[in-house]
């Protein structure tokens, strides 16, 4: 272009003209952004929020939508993921802003007994009533009894989280007939089996929520607990002395890292072949049949082993539950929505895309021949069965025993890591059992009281 | 001497109304927009801090200071200003060092230095979740690849607790800080390193310097000025660093790695305090308001010195 070329141009192409093409192209987005949004979706949506959204729970989670969908076509559900480290953040953020989830599910039971205390849920007898109480395993929803007679959440599973998985095959080679029922034969059969590049163990010691709801675990299999059942801080007791010790006995035998595990390493710990046992939930499974199928014919579970033999199994079970939040907007195609979930085709399929994590809440499912046709829990019959039952007699801080009254700051004593953190001060910085136990218990307390 | 009133021309002191007006009208829109997203969350917190709440609701009551005087009388707060002094510290320096140490790198005539200059901006512009997934892999004892080379290279016999112990857990979230931000460091120096004018190299090295006093004293006398704003944003910046801290290591072991901004966070959303989160956050602000002065007032001298030259 030469140079009387460019002056014309220049002449053409003058501000004042640029800024009217602008505006018009602003003006003409603005026209077709008005015409998009006339077009708008017009159905009535819910937002369902879960923190358990793998891959397989996502497509079981997209049929049970399409199917209510398909009944109700005047309304969509929108599924957001969250997380099991970080709801109680992302609750109180959409609490504080209003921007509420119409249904929430797979949280604990005692994030639902304090959110229902504070005025935050709707109670859900309706829900519960439309599914059919005689469809639940006897007691199922008893966990999510308030004090005002309601239900604050109703179990869409059961998960025995702190099962005891090991290694059938390393067992055997170092000449152990039976899986370990006691922590020392534990601790005896983890020193066994560990052998360059495999560790005994997989306890978690980090600073996070898993270690303190695992420890919880062993302080009730050393015959103790952490509150009595009028809920007056009881931790500072021998058997909390008894649970430290063992567990710090058995940090020679978890890997190095162990000191930062939390659910994700600890599981994957187990299911790579680098530990000989496992603490986790039935995920483990599905895990190993797709991450490490040449060990899926050694894998077995037990509950996890007590002090003694003279003291009950304790199970860790979140009873992850199905809340509404109060102040949703539509209500009733919430409830609808909730108890659709139920339907015994799709709920069997839900727990399908998890065999053995999330168990059946409903009897009918779990003996029902569907269900069972799963690969996965056709071949570990016998892990899942003992899962399930091990489950159903589970507890968790929220209601450490039939006994316990619900705790409602359950929630915030885990959040607050108070419980990992005397597990870190014993184990990792060596510090006296007894001055630590002591500053939990007053920690509990000023939780308690706050 | 005429008298300064009767010499304007008629209708000057309403132009300068007008003047005025316009002046106050175009400002408007930046006071509304700064006042919205600084003053009003800042008056907000501070308001926050003389109650007792509780986040979802949001609902509480008026303690008066009761919260900072439990937050000045727990060791918790000045245990975790101490790590966070520490934390800010120690990443500060390795993001000088190496930022420095790379800004000079890519100020001479290397090979591929346009790519060099692109790829290493690449830590800044990564998502702190995306960089913290990779690094913890890294650092993983079972799978990670440094033990691994670490322990193929002889130098250890057996996997380091890099993430759950201390002091490594201190010295692996430093370096991750320093990998992650020395390229702000890099752009500002090596933006400063192409101004400085050849002709005083040619004169250090006529007078017989080396490359090593040439950089002390041609290059860092000139990097000066811009290091020491580097310093104060970084600074800043580093002390309120929040993500990368709690993804790696969750403030742990015990509490060797809590920073106060991972107090801010519990405290809101882990124990539904936000009155307490609040006045957490307030003390912050206060320390770090030192650090903003003194950029304000270097921001000022320069202004000065500019002026008067």
């Amino acid at each position: 272009m030469n140079q009387p070329e460019r002056n014309s141009l220049r002449r053409h192409i003058t501000r004042r003209g640029a800024l009217r093409v602008l505006a018009g192209s602003g003006a003409a987005a603005a026209v077709a952004l008005t015409a998009g949004c006339g077009s708008k979706d017009e159905r009535t949506t819910l937002r369902w929020w879960s923190p358990q959204a793998s891959p397989d729970q996502l497509k079981a989670y997209k049929a049970q939508i399409a199917a209510f969908e398909a009944a109700n076509p005047t309304i969509r559900v929108v599924f957001e993921a969250t997380s099991d480290e970080g709801y109680p953040a992302q609750f109180a953020t959409a609490f504080a802003a209003r921007q509420l989830p119409n249904l929430v599910t797979h949280l604990p039971s005692f994030a639902a007994q304090q959110y229902y205390a504070e005025g935050l849920l709707e109670p859900v007898d309706d829900v519960i009533k439309a599914i059919g109480i005689d469809r639940y395993f006897a007691g199922a929803n008893e966990v999510y009894r308030t004090s005002d007679k309601h239900y604050c959440a109703t179990g869409i599973g059961n998960t025995a989280a702190d099962m005891l998985w090991y290694r059938k095959d390393l067992l055997a080679a170092a000449g152990i007939t039976a899986p370990p029922a006691t922590w020392d034969e534990l601790r005896s059969a983890a020193q066994k089996m560990q052998r360059d590049g495999i560790y005994g163990a997989a306890l978690p010691y980090g600073m996070n929520a898993m270690t303190s709801l695992i420890f919880i675990g062993f302080i009730h299999r050393a015959g103790g607990q952490v509150f009595s059942p009028d809920l007056q801080v009881a931790i500072d007791s021998q058997p909390t002395y008894d649970a430290l010790a063992f567990f710090q006995s058995m940090r020679e035998f978890c890997p190095t890292g162990a000191s930062n595990f939390s659910w994700g390493e600890s599981l994957t710990a187990f299911v790579s072949g680098s530990t000989a046992t496992g603490i986790y939930s039935g995920r483990v499974l599905a895990n190993v049949a797709a991450q490490n199928p040449a060990i899926a014919d050694a894998i077995g579970c037990t509950t996890y082993p007590t002090m003694s033999r003279d003291i009950p199994a304790w199970t860790y079970n979140d009873f992850p539950c199905l809340l509404i939040p109060k102040g949703a907007p539509h209500l009733a195609e919430t409830k609808a929505f909730a108890a659709s979930l139920y339907q015994p085709q799709l709920y069997a399929q839900q727990m399908h895309a998890a065999p053995g994590h999330v168990l059946p809440v409903l009897r009918a499912v779990a003996d029902d021949g569907f269900y069972r046709a799963n690969p996965l829990i056709t071949r570990y019959a016998a892990e899942v069965d003992l899962m399930t039952k091990a489950a159903t007699a589970g507890h968790n801080l929220g209601q450490e025993t039939a006994a316990h009254k619900p705790n409602l700051k359950a929630n915030e004593i885990i959040a607050s890591n108070a419980i990992a953190e005397l597990v870190q001060r014993v184990v990792l910085n060596k510090e006296n059992p007894k001055a630590a136990v002591a500053a939990t218990a007053v920690r509990l307390a000023e939780l308690m009281r706050a | 001497m005429p008298d300064a009133a009767a010499a304007r021309p008629p209708g000057a002191g309403a132009l300068e109304r007008r003047d005025a007006l316009l002046g106050m009208a175009l400002i408007a829109p930046t006071i509304l927009v700064l006042g919205a997203v600084i003053v009003y969350p800042l008056l907000s917190a501070i308001y926050l801090s003389f109650f007792s709440i509780y986040t979802p609701t949001l609902e509480g009551h008026f303690v008066g200071l009761a919260n900072y005087r439990d937050l000045l009388g727990s060791g918790g707060f000045w245990s975790a200003l101490v790590t966070t002094a520490i934390w800010t510290v120690g990443t500060l320096t390795l993001q000088i060092l190496v930022g420095v140490g790379m800004a000079l790198l890519l100020h001479q005539n290397i090979l591929f230095r346009s790519l060099a200059r692109g790829l290493v901006l690449f830590p800044y512009f990564l998502s702190t979740v995306v960089a913290v997934l990779v690094w913890r892999w890294l650092f993983n004892d079972l799978y990670g690849i440094l033990n691994q080379m670490l322990m193929n290279a002889g130098i250890i016999a057996a996997p380091v607790n890099w993430l759950g112990a201390m002091p490594n857990a201190m010295l692996s979230i430093m370096v991750v800080g320093a990998w992650k931000f020395f390229p702000f460091v890099v752009i500002a120096v090596l933006a400063r390193l192409q101004t400085i004018p050849e002709s005083l190299y040619e004169a250090a090295r006529i007078d017989g310097a080396g490359p090593v006093s040439r950089f002390f004293d041609v290059t860092l006398p000139q990097l000066r000025d811009v290091l020491t704003i580097v310093i104060l944003l970084r600074t800043v910046w580093d002390f309120k660093e929040f993500d990368l801290i709690y993804l790696m290591t969750g403030g742990g072991p015990v509490n060797g790695t809590r920073t106060l901004p991972l107090i801010v966070y519990n405290q809101a959303f882990g124990l539904n305090q936000m009155g307490m989160a609040a006045a957490y956050a307030v003390s912050m602000m206060l320390v770090m308001l030192v650090f903003m002065l003194a950029y304000l007032r270097r921001a000022n001298a320069r202004s000065e010195a500019d002026s008067a030259a």
